[in-house]
């Protein structure tokens, strides 16, 4: 039954991850593969105030989110001027730096050997420590998560993203600054995927930086990209598909290794695939075409 | 101080050492409609490219009602009343027809976050209101029946009337329309050139690039005509359609 | 010190030219982002070892095979999932993202087939080097050098004298245009992954005689190698050769400032430096956004 639990909390933290990124790269077409950087930051500010501050649960998350999106903003300044495939690798190079931040920052974050011992957070009172209690814990930020990226999409502000995602010109031409909703979609993306980051470091009480790599990244993009780009409950789908089925392998009695290298190889092959024939993924509205050229 | 609308002032701009625009100088009038024509290469769609931001004069200037806006950044152009279509004619093809109406109103509310999640009614009642307007429009243009189809399953003359309906629904005074009527059916020509010659009594001025020289003298005031980046004719259509320069030059 | 931080830096310069000419060839001429080259580069080492230690065949012997692979992998990844890609005009992106899932399934099939702890084709004992201007370097680090200046300069030479060379030039300038004079740019393309991956291959047999292989080698010598081809310009083998031989040292030299920890830190902050204001690097054509 604990098992069943930590794989739905599992599955929430992932949602969460994903809907904030398909924000950023499914509404608005930006293409990112930088998300574990926001996801990990998340985690690391809430981990290091709760553990050097001894400050609640409220004010870590706070604080997560906005440092997490300044990183945002940071990682999104690049698209304003550079090509959407070259922006990508932008993003790579803000993903590895942050990585090596996390991991040589000895004296700050602790390195390779992570933060141990995350206390449990209390909310309203309320001490969470049961698996129970942080799975309905998740499903709340989940809900929210979903809430706010279903306002957003279905708004005026959504439109405009999308005008984004296919032609920047006719976008400009309508009177809309796309710089800044760029960077907008990135803090909001950033800060949701913060969130993520948070539950993972008080529901697992360690973090250390191998959870936040670029193959983690290019993990939550695949849920993204399978799921459905540009679609509400894509990602979501994905989610539940890409995290259960590594739980399935275990079944199979295969020792953990192959199976982890398994996993990898069904996400892999799953994202050629479906470029080669859906590149907007299962739900999804948006295959990542080919933008307007310049006039 | 000059009654122009919009005016621009020795607009020099190059491309990899080809001469766009040279000395170039114009003026748009209030309420009128200004023809722009000349042979492929002229600068026309680079003079626009100017006007509405994309690129910068190398020298010049360009005002607006009289305020300097050499420079601004195209968002900014568009929101101080400027709006064009395009040669190539963009849309958002994933949006419906309606979606791409509403997308170019300006000044609304519900496109920002602050707005959306804490003065949601304001956003909600101004999108409601919009939405009618947008209706309306599409109503005038006889493709309201189109109006949730995806903007890729119109005609490629209706496509263009609905760029028209986008400029319409931004409020813009300055309306630049890059061939609107080229490559459509004769009915469909009909059909935006009178919205076009209604314009200026709804309070519009229009520069009009086209290549359709039927369709320049019947629906302009005026008319200047381009070659090599520089202005070489203007005047009436009448007068330019004479001009012994402007003949000279379609023969070469 | 300084001297064999220059030597260091070198080495690793000669490697990541390697890398990097192979992936500009294939970038310049096809347009595309192979990604998926890191794990060409990966693959010949691993092919290389699974020749000499599982079939116990002569070292010779399987380098050169384990090349031949490295090229025939290439040559079936263009194949199989980039050409069907581009006859559905697919965006750089879905081409980019297709390559990233090649890279993650094959990095894997590596994992799996050897496991993931370091193995080595290295041959003799571990000497400590010869003396060269107050530094060391090894046998195999000079062979490195060696080969890479060599390679380099002959597909240099094959793309100015060649008439490959030259259809390679004429279709990354302009495919139309060559598809109009008659190349056939679907075989030119094939030409550039098979000579882009055997430069991959050979440079991950060096590399692995140099410091062992793991799987995962391969992602961050690849990012190496591209940040010298941004450094460099995408369409100038000199300009490639500057941006290595940049990157190595600055990585290199850096440790006389700052912890060598930081290393890839410092080759990803002058990527982003070079995207942000330079991504036509030192010679290459622009590539900078449309702003229409």
């Amino acid at each position: 039954m604990d098992y069943l639990l930590h794989i739905l909390i599992l599955i929430g933290i992932y949602v969460i991850l994903s809907v904030s990124l398909n924000l950023i790269a499914g509404y608005a077409g930006l293409l990112s593969i930088a998300h574990a950087a926001f996801y990990g930051v998340g985690a690391y500010v809430a981990a290091l105030m709760a553990l050097n501050l001894h400050s609640t649960f409220l004010v870590n998350i706070i604080c997560a989110v906005i440092v997490s999106g300044l990183l945002g903003a940071l990682v999104g300044i690049p698209s304003l001027r550079i090509r959407d495939d070259y922006f990508v690798i932008a993003t790579f190079a803000f993903q590895v730096i942050t990585f090596s931040i996390l991991n040589n920052w000895v004296s700050f974050t602790g390195g390779p050997m992570g933060l141990p011992g995350i206390p449990q957070p209390t909310i309203f009172g309320l001490q969470v420590s049961s698996h129970l209690g942080f799975l309905i814990f998740i499903a709340l930020f989940c809900a929210l998560t979903l809430w706010v990226t279903r306002r957003i999409v279905r708004s005026p502000f959504g439109r405009v993203l999308k005008a984004i995602r296919e032609d920047e010109v006719f976008a400009q031409t309508a009177g809309k600054n796309v710089a800044a909703y760029k960077i907008i979609v990135f803090v909001v993306g950033a800060g949701m995927a913060a969130v993520a980051g948070v539950m993972y470091a008080y529901y697992i009480s360690f973090i250390d930086p191998t959870s936040f790599t670029v193959m983690e990244s290019i993990f939550i993009i695949s849920i993204v990209i399978i799921g459905g780009t540009g679609s509400l409950w894509g990602p979501v789908a994905g989610a539940v598909v890409l995290v259960l089925l590594p739980e399935l392998l275990r079944f199979l009695g295969l020792p953990s290794s192959v199976a982890a290298n398994l996993r990898q190889i069904i996400y892999g092959g799953l994202l050629v695939a479906f470029m080669m024939w859906r590149p907007r993924g299962f739900l999804g509205e948006y295959a990542f075409h080919r933008k307007e050229a310049r006039e | 101080m000059s009654q122009a609308l919009l005016e621009a002032n020795g607009l020099f701009r190059s491309f990899d050492g080809v001469q766009a625009l040279s000395n170039f100088s114009c003026s748009l009038r209030q309420n009128e409609i200004l023809g722009l024509f000349g042979p492929n290469g002229a600068g026309k769609t680079t003079l626009f490219n100017v006007v509405t931001g994309f690129i910068s004069p190398e020298r010049g200037r360009l005002s607006l009602k009289n305020s300097d806006i050499t420079g601004l950044p195209s968002y900014r152009l568009a929101n101080l009343g400027i709006a064009r279509t395009f040669q190539d004619l963009r849309l958002i093809r994933q949006l419906s027809v309606l979606e791409n109406v509403l997308l170019s109103f300006r000044n609304q509310p519900g496109e920002r976050l602050g707005n959306l999640f804490f003065r949601s009614k304001k956003s909600h009642d101004h999108e409601a209101l919009n939405r009618q307007t947008a209706i309306e429009l599409l109503e005038d243009a006889g493709i309201v029946e189109k109006a949730d189809d995806r903007a890729d399953n119109l005609s490629y003359g209706q496509q263009k009337l609905l760029s028209l309906v986008c400029c319409l629904a931004s409020g813009a005074q300055v309306l630049l329309l890059d061939e609107p009527v080229a490559g459509i059916a004769p009915e469909m020509i009909d059909k935006i050139l009178g919205i076009i010659r209604n314009l200026p009594s709804k309070g519009k001025s229009v520069i009009l690039i086209e290549h359709n020289l039927d369709a320049v003298m019947r629906v302009c005031d005026r008319v200047i005509f381009m070659d090599a980046g520089a202005k070489v004719s203007e005047g009436t259509p009448e007068e330019v359609r004479n001009d012994p320069r402007v003949i000279e030059a379609y023969i070469d | 010190m300084w001297q064999q931080l220059l030597t260091n830096g070198l080495v690793s310069a000669a490697t990541y030219l390697l890398l990097a000419v192979g992936f500009m060839l294939i970038f310049w001429v096809g347009k595309f982002f192979h990604f998926a080259h890191a794990i060409v580069f990966t693959a010949g080492a691993y092919m290389a070892f699974l020749l000499t230690k599982w079939l116990s065949l002569p070292l010779l012997i399987s380098i050169t095979l384990a090349v031949l692979f490295s090229t025939v992998l290439g040559c079936l990844i263009e194949g199989f999932v980039y050409r069907p890609l581009t006859r559905k005009v697919a965006s750089p992106l879905v081409l980019l993202l297709a390559s990233l899932g090649v890279y993650i399934v094959l990095q894997n099939l590596i994992s799996i087939t050897f496991g993931d702890d370091t193995k080595s084709i290295r041959v003799g004992p571990i000497v400590e080097g010869l003396n060269v201007f107050g530094s060391k370097i090894t046998l195999i680090q000079i062979l490195i050098v060696c080969v890479s200046v060599i390679s380099v300069s002959a597909v240099a030479l094959l793309l100015r004298k060649t008439k490959i060379g030259k259809a390679m030039r004429a279709t990354a300038s302009n495919p139309e245009l060559a598809k109009v004079s008659g190349i056939d740019t679907d075989r030119i393309i094939l030409w550039s992954f098979a000579l882009g991956s055997a430069l991959a291959g050979v440079a991950g047999i060096l590399m692995a005689l140099d410091v062992d292989m793991i799987p995962t080698m391969g992602m961050n010598a690849l990012m190496m190698g591209i940040v010298a081809v941004l450094i460099g310009g995408v369409g100038s083998i000199a300009g490639v050769a500057l941006g290595a031989l940049l990157l190595g040292m600055a990585q290199h030299l850096g440790v006389l400032y700052i912890s060598s920890q930081w290393q890839d830190a410092i080759a990803f902050v002058i990527l982003l430096a070079f995207l942000l204001f330079k991504p036509e690097g030192f010679m290459g054509k622009k590539i900078r956004k449309a702003t229409a």
